[in-house]
């Protein structure tokens, strides 16, 4: 199916995609003149308008056929007003409850049922996908489809326009969401992946030697000043890639990183309870935190015990957030540490540990690979946030990449849940167009 | 001529379908048989029921079958085909066929 | 081909021309004045067109908050006034972005779901989430455990491929996470949670993540209907429900017997096939029900009634409370296994010992109500000879349209 889905600036149409051009678009986009407009060019451009949005992936003829008049709606009871009266009062008088003088009703909001218009869209499996955050734009969602990534009810699924039931769990693979929504590789990171290729077998042979290197490094006599030294530059390290900074380039906290490793490695040759010397990051992830652990339960085996469970509770997302008051503190307990000799940690306080705890998960979790088709590590997408949300008929677990579709979606008084950018006066002139069979 | 109990391949292509189908030995595959008495998909369900997580469920195979039928081709004198055999041991209508390796 | 631009006396003249019309491309020397002095007689078209240089210029000014994100906020678009909202779209008010659950109240909906073997009613009304979404989380979590447990990578063929050529770290359990911890949900607001009372009491609010009681809006309720009442009775909910679907109205006998629409819940719930009929042939209609009944928790009317009567009993008030809800359940329980018992009935599972699979047999009935009297029924067991296939034609379904679980 050719892409007619451009962005195009001049044409000014909305997409469902994440693109910065569709985002410009989005927020010039005006409602259009309906002064010299006859009701029937209205009803074109606004239907013209909407489904350059909804389903333009969809033929006409289709979604014609799609189209249902009915919208679902939902009032929100409340079991209290239901529990006080039977209806009689509602029903009394003339019709319409017996109104006391200055009494006043809650303020009814409308349902906004035009807004609804393309509600039968959301059922697609493509639209789906693009809801739950799982792919960059419905195209991107369309082509996971049909390259076989994406799975039903554990099945596997290649038709993009499968209509899910209320109740079916959809999957699609991780690496693909990571790709859609991870940040694209720069000129040179697409270099380094290509030089990655090339040198893979010299590298093995490098790494080995590296090795074998810092083995020799591990003199008792330089150790002090090593220590030292090694220390510093882990908390320095630590510090860099803790902070939120944004303006930081991508390369830059990259060298930030393999250095933060490098010294991390350095940090484990050195501890004499190291004894195997090994090279792959979770192996001195869990050393290392043994290490600190094994210190802090000298002198505090209580406090231990309660951030262990702290630390298994802390969900990732607190990852990046941070503040970088913390990693100075780090960076401070560091030093405390290193002039103290490295045989005592317990100057670091739980904060501290936890900085360093987190930038060592982050390291083992979010690693360099330049394998991979997107950013490393990853980081969201430019101009993604503004994209981001989640409507309430999708329930979505973005560890395992996997949502459940649990109902289709309603309007409610004051609000609708499809995600539409425009408003009433697109909508409704739309939802006119194809009120009337025109075919 | 000899009546066989027999699989009739229906569905499509890397999609089998089977009609278990009381035939002529001697008619076509696709032809019209005497009788449909059941149906095999062969294609493994895998089940995604997320009740027993622990035990790693089994994929199954469809099998519908009319027993009382099955029962009465046979008894008349119906040979199965050795697929259908194994469905029909299955489903405990016959024994398991000898294994040529058995009798040697 | 572009008409090409020879004199400079032309290059004066064309930004007025080319100024009204913003889409044409074509080549703007004005726009590239640094650059013009090295490059008279060029005709390429200038770099960006005027509507790319305002994308960029807003990209790069206004619109530079929106590149990134604090983590745990939403980052959208500003209204019209220049106010920051959860509404992702400035134009269309009426569509909010609402926080999604937490990592920690999707694990306390499975705790207490699997663990402390809590029906989801129950913990729909605790938590103030919606019985499917409860579903859905419990499904959502297990499998997120499953995949954790059996993705094991060290023994799948790509790992190991993998291993021999990069020779990757050897992973441990505690890294079966899937790495993709995208984060994403931390541009959503997450459903703040602490531990709520197990039913807050009247006056105490608890934090819902949403409203649990959504009634549904009835096609029949479309209607707008004049019916004349007598004054001398009331009108209730259950009048209302007749009327809409065209049922007579109720005898004074029975009518009196209901003191309040709730009174039908109990009924509904033990027998739903209760739900008396009107119309005939494809009018038929069930009789439509007051709200009471239709809301997915009616057991809460009740309760709010319960206390309303006896303020001070607040002990027997739980008890009836709980006793309705067991009674509930144990109605759902016995109507769901009566349907799999039924449903399982001509069925049979084997499990040969020799064999990765397992078959199930079903039983067919070969006989003229099950495949018609020419035996080509279209609801006969079998594909059927000499029968075309629905599916080329025009307007029918032809992908699958669901998936069994």
């Amino acid at each position: 199916m050719r892409n007619r889905a451009s962005n195009s600036l001049s044409k000014g149409k909305i997409r469902q995609s994440w693109s910065k051009y569709n985002l410009y678009n989005l927020q010039r986009l005006r409602s259009p003149a309906t002064a010299n407009r006859t009701f029937f060019q209205q009803k074109w451009s606004a239907k013209a308008l909407g489904r350059a949005y909804h389903g333009e992936q969809v033929r006409e003829g289709q979604w014609k056929r799609m189209f249902s008049k009915r919208i679902r709606s939902v009032i929100p009871m409340d079991t209290a007003d239901l529990a006080a009266d039977d209806g009689s009062k509602n029903s009394a008088g003339r019709g319409s409850g017996l109104q006391t003088q200055g009494e006043k009703g809650r303020p009814s909001r409308i349902i906004p049922f035009t807004q609804m218009a393309f509600a039968p869209l959301e059922r697609r499996l493509d639209v789906a996908i693009f809801r739950s955050l799982f792919a960059s734009s419905t195209r991107q969602a369309r082509q996971f489809v049909i390259h076989g990534a994406v799975t039903v009810n554990g099945q596997k699924m290649r038709h993009p326009s499968y209509l899910l039931n209320p109740g079916d769990l959809f999957q699609v693979d991780p690496d693909r969401v990571m790709f859609a929504t991870g940040a694209p590789k720069t000129k040179f990171e697409r270099r380094e992946t290509r030089q990655l290729k090339q040198k893979d077998e010299e590298e093995v042979q490098d790494e080995s030697e590296a090795k074998s290197e810092e083995a020799a490094e591990t003199k008792p006599d330089t150790e002090k000043e090593d220590g030292r030294d090694t220390l510093k530059a882990l908390m320095a390290q630590a510090k860099n890639i803790m902070s939120t900074d944004k303006e930081v380039l991508p390369a830059k906290r990259k060298q930030e990183l393999r250095g933060f490793q490098k010294a991390v490695r350095r940090v484990l040759s050195r501890s004499g309870t190291s004894t195997i010397l090994t090279d792959n990051l979770e192996a001195q992830f869990s050393e290392l935190t043994l290490m600190l652990n094994a210190k802090r339960a000298e002198k505090k085996p209580a406090k231990q015990t309660k951030q262990a469970k702290n630390d298994s509770e802390e969900s990732d997302a607190a990852t990046s957030v941070e503040p970088e008051a913390a990693s100075n503190k780090l960076s401070e307990a560091f030093q405390a540490a290193a002039e103290g000799a490295d045989v005592d940690a317990s100057e670091l306080t739980d904060e501290e540990f936890e900085v360093l705890k987190r930038a060592l998960t982050q390291m083992r979790d979010n690693p360099i690979d330049h394998s991979k088709p997107y950013a490393t590590p990853w980081r969201p997408r430019d101009f993604m946030s503004a994209f981001a949300f989640i409507p309430r008929y999708l329930e979505v677990n973005q560890n395992i990449c996997a949502a459940v579709y649990l109902r289709h979606p309603v309007a409610r008084p004051g609000s609708a849940e499809v995600p539409t950018p425009f408003g009433e006066s697109i909508s409704t002139p739309a939802y006119g167009w194809y009120l009337k069979r025109r075919w | 001529m000899v009546l066989r109990i027999r699989l009739a391949r229906f569905g499509n292509k890397h999609q089998p379908f089977y009609n278990i189908v009381v035939a002529q030995a001697r008619s076509a595959r696709g032809s019209k048989p005497l009788e449909v008495i059941g149906t095999y998909n062969p294609l493994p369900a895998a089940r995604t029921d997320a009740s027993d997580a622990v035990s790693a469920p089994r994929a199954y195979k469809d099998i519908t079958l009319d027993k009382v039928r099955a029962k009465y081709w046979l008894g008349v004198g119906a040979q199965a085909s050795d697929p259908v055999w194994k469905l029909l041991n299955l489903a405990r209508l016959v024994e398991e066929k000898p294994k040529t390796y058995n009798k040697a | 081909m572009a008409p090409r631009v020879q004199s400079r006396s032309v290059s004066n003249l064309l930004p007025y021309i080319t100024s009204s019309s913003s889409s044409t491309s074509s080549s703007i020397p004005s726009l590239c004045s640094s650059s013009q002095s090295s490059r008279y007689f060029s005709a390429t078209p200038a770099p960006q067109t005027k509507l790319r240089r305002q994308m960029f210029e807003w990209l790069s000014t206004q619109g530079s908050g929106l590149k990134h994100h604090t983590p745990g906020e939403t980052n959208y678009l500003r209204m019209a006034d220049g106010s920051q909202s959860n509404r992702p779209f400035p134009n269309n008010m009426t569509f909010i972005s609402e926080p999604v659950l937490s990592e920690e109240l999707r694990n306390e909906v499975y705790f207490r779901v699997k663990e402390q073997k809590k029906s989801p009613r129950a913990v729909s009304v605790e938590l103030g989430i919606d019985m499917n979404r409860i579903a859905a989380v419990v499904r959502l979590v297990e499998l997120e455990r499953r995949q954790r447990d059996k993705v094991n990578f060290d023994s799948s063929p790509f790992f190991s491929s993998f291993e021999f050529s990069h020779s990757p770290p050897p992973r441990t359990q505690n890294d079966e996470t899937p790495k993709n911890r995208l984060h994403c949900h931390t541009l959503v607001l997450c459903t703040k949670w602490s531990p709520p009372p197990p039913l807050a009491q009247a006056g105490e609010r608890q934090t819902y993540h949403e409203p649990i009681n959504d009634l549904p809006v009835h096609p029949a309720t479309g209607a707008q209907i004049f019916y004349p009442v007598p004054e001398s009775r009331p009108f209730t909910r259950v009048d209302a429900g007749r009327v809409f679907s065209g049922a007579p109205t109720l005898e004074k006998k029975v009518s009196d017997k209901i003191t309040h629409p709730s009174d039908l819940v109990e009924d509904v719930i033990q027998k739903p096939g209760s739900i008396e009929w009107v119309g005939k042939g494809d009018n038929a209609r069930q009789v439509l029900q007051p709200a009471d009944v239709r809301i997915p928790h009616p057991q809460l009317v009740q309760l709010a009634r319960d206390r309303a009567a006896f303020p001070e009993e607040r002990r027997t008030v739980t008890q009836r409370h709980t006793e309705r809800l067991e009674r509930q359940e144990k109605a759902e329980k016995e109507r769901a296994a009566h349907a799999a018992e039924r449903r399982n009935r001509n069925t049979e599972t084997i499990e040969p010992q020799d064999s990765r699979f397992s078959f199930r047999i079903k039983d067919a009935v070969v006989s003229e109500e099950t495949v018609g009297k020419n035996g080509r029924a279209p609801w006969a067991p079998g594909r059927r000879y000499g029968v075309p296939t629905n599916d080329r034609t025009r307007g029918t379904v032809k992908i699958p349209t669901r998936v069994n679980v």
